[in-house]
């Protein structure tokens, strides 16, 4: 009887697989059940909403014995929207405009040199430790915002899951980091901790910068949009000598 | 029926994007340069439609939906790069640690010998 249930229940997960209905829900019910839980232990720093919502997202998969590949497909629903999600990002940069004007000496010098440096030294010390060309081309791009990161990865031949995961981790170190930085060094200056945020942190940093204030906030934007686009433009170029 | 305006305008910009970087051969990500090109555009306008600031903000506020397939990859792709988990865990938190710093050190420098004169 049991058995029979659970061929059946196979069969079941096959139907639905067959369109992508199945993965969008699964995606959907985990990213709210992620944020739902997120505001229910207390919003901590070091648990954002996308770790909680990927980790529920893997066990549901691994429990329900949906292939990865399939989900994949079916998600491509979701992930299409990338490109367009990308291009959205144009439009904070243009509204703060203005902020960028009043602040471009200090991010016309900062910007060039951190957002470079950021992906040398996750290079570097992975090289140092032996880490093969495809996780270096996977790590390189750690702290730019995911849509833009990906296209990077692809053009550098790395590995898109693998860089995911070491963007998740870099917002949510980057967002500790500039904490704790900003305490030591001292640094008080809103604009400037929103910008490193942005800069470091991506999105992961950029809502942090947003609980921190406003201007945080904005320069946060400034710092994950210039960032995604300064090393989308250089960092294919340099990686290919 | 205005955020879906605004979404076909963010849609044709993108595709502008991918059109430019087939075209030309750039090595930059299609999105990427649909959002250097919405940019200009609206700098050259002067100002952003409703439609398109709805869309916008509604899209950035899912923007975690959206990368959550790929995030989830890592855990299902884990076994591909066993044996390089500690070059690549020591490379994520040393190299950020690093970042952050030079980027605060450097914007702290710029920002003491530079802004008050701007003013």
């Amino acid at each position: 009887m049991t058995s029979d249930l659970f061929t059946r229940f196979q069969g079941l997960l096959e139907t639905l697989a067959v369109t992508p209905i199945l993965a969008i829900g699964l995606t959907l019910g985990a990213f709210l059940a992620g944020n739902w839980l997120f505001a229910r232990i207390g919003r901590p720093l070091w648990l954002p909403p996308v770790l909680l919502s990927a980790c529920l997202l893997s066990g549901v998969i691994a429990i329900l014995a949906v292939d990865y590949q399939d989900y994949q497909q079916g998600a491509l629903w979701l992930t299409v929207l990338l490109g367009p999600a990308t291009v959205a990002l144009g439009i904070p940069l243009y509204q703060q405009m203005h902020h960028i004007r009043a602040m471009w000496r200090p991010i016309v010098v900062t910007l060039p040199i951190a957002a470079t440096m950021a992906a040398v030294y996750a290079v570097v010390i992975g090289w140092a430790f032996g880490a093969t060309p495809e996780v270096l081309a996977s790590l390189a791009p750690k702290s730019v915002t995911a849509p833009i990161a990906i296209g990077i990865t692809e053009q550098l031949g790395g590995s898109v899951p693998l860089m995911m995961g070491g963007l998740l981790i870099t917002g949510v170190v980057a967002t500790l980091f500039v904490d704790l930085l900003a305490r030591l060094l001292p640094v008080r200056d809103e604009r400037i901790l929103g910008f490193a945020l942005g800069l470091n942190g991506h999105a992961v940093g950029t809502a942090r910068a947003f609980e921190i204030s406003h201007t945080a906030g904005a320069f946060a934007s400034l710092g994950m949009g210039l960032t995604g686009v300064f090393t989308a433009l250089v960092l294919p170029l340099v990686f290919r000598l | 029926m205005s955020m879906l305006r605004g979404f076909l305008i963010l849609v044709l910009f993108f595709i502008l994007g991918e059109s430019m970087r087939v075209l030309l051969a750039l090595p930059v990500s299609g999105g990427v340069l649909g959002m250097v090109a919405i940019t200009f555009t609206l700098m050259v306008k002067g100002s952003v439609s409703d439609d398109l600031a709805l869309a916008s903000q509604g899209l950035i506020s899912v923007l975690v939906l959206l990368i959550m397939p790929g995030v989830v990859g890592v855990f299902f792709t884990a076994d591909q790069f066993s044996g390089q988990w500690l070059a690549v865990a020591v490379a994520l938190l040393a190299g950020t640690f690093l970042s952050v710093l030079t980027t605060l050190v450097l914007m702290k420098l710029v920002t003491a010998g530079g802004v008050e004169h701007d003013e």
